[in-house]
């Protein structure tokens, strides 16, 4: 089996991994951080969307084995201690979670757009944007709604270094 | 247990490609969905997997004064993101098109023509381009023409020894403009119904003098619409939209299925190419997306 080394939330991990073993499956089992949801399991979804090396991608459709040396975050990598990251707290603020299944997706994904577009971010990109991003309760109009105020909270504290 | 192979090299990837039956896998966008469907690329639990990800020479585009070289593991991302010529603005809009921003982030060109779908939207843009695809094996290296590469469906002529290295395209010709468009149920996360791609260049006086024009989803393999084209050369680029008409389309074999029937997709190629024909003959500023 291969071993497999990366960065998790700045912290290294190593494990021995069956070859077949998805980046979801690496986190959720092996690594117990089970913020990264699996929805569809076949990369529609969006619910299990991590950034590694600095680029959102979903991790239902990445080989853990594939990520040796690589720098991961998830979710649970976003807040510094007990205070929120902007965008999460803007969720919070803005309602922008019905069920909550499909969170940790949507702020992954918005915190990847916001970074890309350096914080410049009006209705129209963020709803094109989100194409890869579903929410069964389609509470969509508050998610939008809040990855604007999360996008603003994000530019005047600074967290914005675009690429 | 499948045994997986990550070389850093095409030399050593070549060699366990020869060597044994794998799965090949580069982005992967096609490869991992197969363990919550049917098996159609590859199966991960029965072929050992080959994960040309790590090879470094696979990863650039090259542009030099005649043509453009796209390696095997360029992503949608980049390609959206690249400074290329007009001509590859329809490339550049389908890319921005397939699947969402995290699918765009890992699936590859070369991934979407080696699964050969008759709906993959990058195949017509190659179609377009006069691209041809460049293999590799052990045996030597050898480039064959998009039209030729795909021969049916989900079915190339890669051999089993063989690996795609890039895809090669000729410099366009000078003032030549690209554009795409697709036809879904809805316009993200679907597969397409039809899309057409098309390069027209036109002279200082409006007349064309380029015209290639693709349409993918409406036969086994997307198909060049050579007797439209025919009928453009010489023409006014404003005339275009009323220069189609129906025998221009006889290459085509639209079948029916669950997203479209076959007169469907017959009537919504014709529209698709006249609204493209309409974008392309528009004022520049108008035509940008």
């Amino acid at each position: 089996m291969p071993k497999v080394s990366m960065t998790v939330n700045g912290q290294a991990v190593s494990a021995d991994v069956e070859a077949r073993t998805l980046l979801v499956d690496f986190i959720r089992e092996q690594l117990r951080l089970t913020g990264t949801h699996v929805g569809c399991d076949t990369s529609q979804c969006g619910a299990c969307v991590v950034h590694v090396d600095g680029r959102a991608l979903k991790s239902c459709t990445t080989l853990a084995a594939q990520c040796e040396g690589a720098s991961v975050t998830t979710i649970e990598g976003l807040a510094k201690g007990d205070d929120l990251h902007p965008m999460q707290e803007a969720f919070r603020e803005n309602h922008g979670l019905q069920c909550g299944f499909c969170t940790p997706g949507m702020i992954m994904s918005a915190v990847d757009m916001v970074k890309r577009h350096g914080g410049k971010l009006d209705e129209q990109t963020i709803r094109h944007e989100l194409e890869g991003n579903l929410c069964r309760c389609t509470g969509y109009h508050n998610i939008v709604k809040a990855i604007a105020a999360g996008s603003e909270a994000m530019t005047s504290s600074g967290r914005v270094a675009a690429e | 247990m499948a045994a997986y192979f990550r070389p850093t090299t095409l030399e050593e990837a070549l060699a366990v490609r020869a060597a044994q039956p794998v799965t090949v896998l580069a982005g992967g966008t096609d490869v991992y969905p197969i363990r919550a469907n049917k098996v159609g690329w590859g199966d991960m639990h029965r072929d050992d997997v080959l994960d040309i990800s790590a090879i470094a020479e696979l990863k650039e585009i090259e542009q030099t004064a005649d043509r453009l070289r796209f390696g095997a593991l360029t992503t949608w991302s980049q390609m959206r993101r690249a400074d290329l010529p007009e001509a590859f603005a329809g490339y550049q809009a389908a890319s921005r098109d397939v699947g969402g921003v995290q699918v765009q982030n890992r699936g590859t060109l070369v991934g979407n023509i080696c699964t050969a779908s008759p709906a993959g939207d990058g195949i017509p843009c190659l179609l377009s381009l006069d691209a041809e695809i460049e293999l590799a094996s052990a045996r030597g290296r050898r480039t064959v023409p998009i039209q030729d590469f795909i021969t049916g469906y989900r079915q190339t002529v890669c051999g089993h020894d063989e690996l795609v290295t890039a895809i090669l395209i000729p410099r366009p010709p000078a003032g030549a403009v690209g554009d795409f468009l697709k036809l879904g149920a809805r316009r993200y996360l679907v597969i397409s119904i039809a899309m057409v791609a098309a390069v027209i260049a036109a002279d200082d006086t409006g007349v064309i003098h380029h015209a290639s024009v693709a349409v993918g989803a409406c036969s086994e393999v997307a198909k060049r619409l050579h007797d439209l084209e025919a009928a453009l050369l010489g023409q006014p680029l404003a005339s275009a939209p009323d220069l189609i008409e129906h025998a221009h389309f006889a290459a085509l074999k639209p079948i029916g299925d669950l997203r479209a029937s076959g007169h469907y997709r017959d009537s919504a190629a014709r529209d698709l190419v006249r609204d493209l024909f309409v974008r392309l003959s528009a004022e520049p500023k108008r035509r940008a997306a």
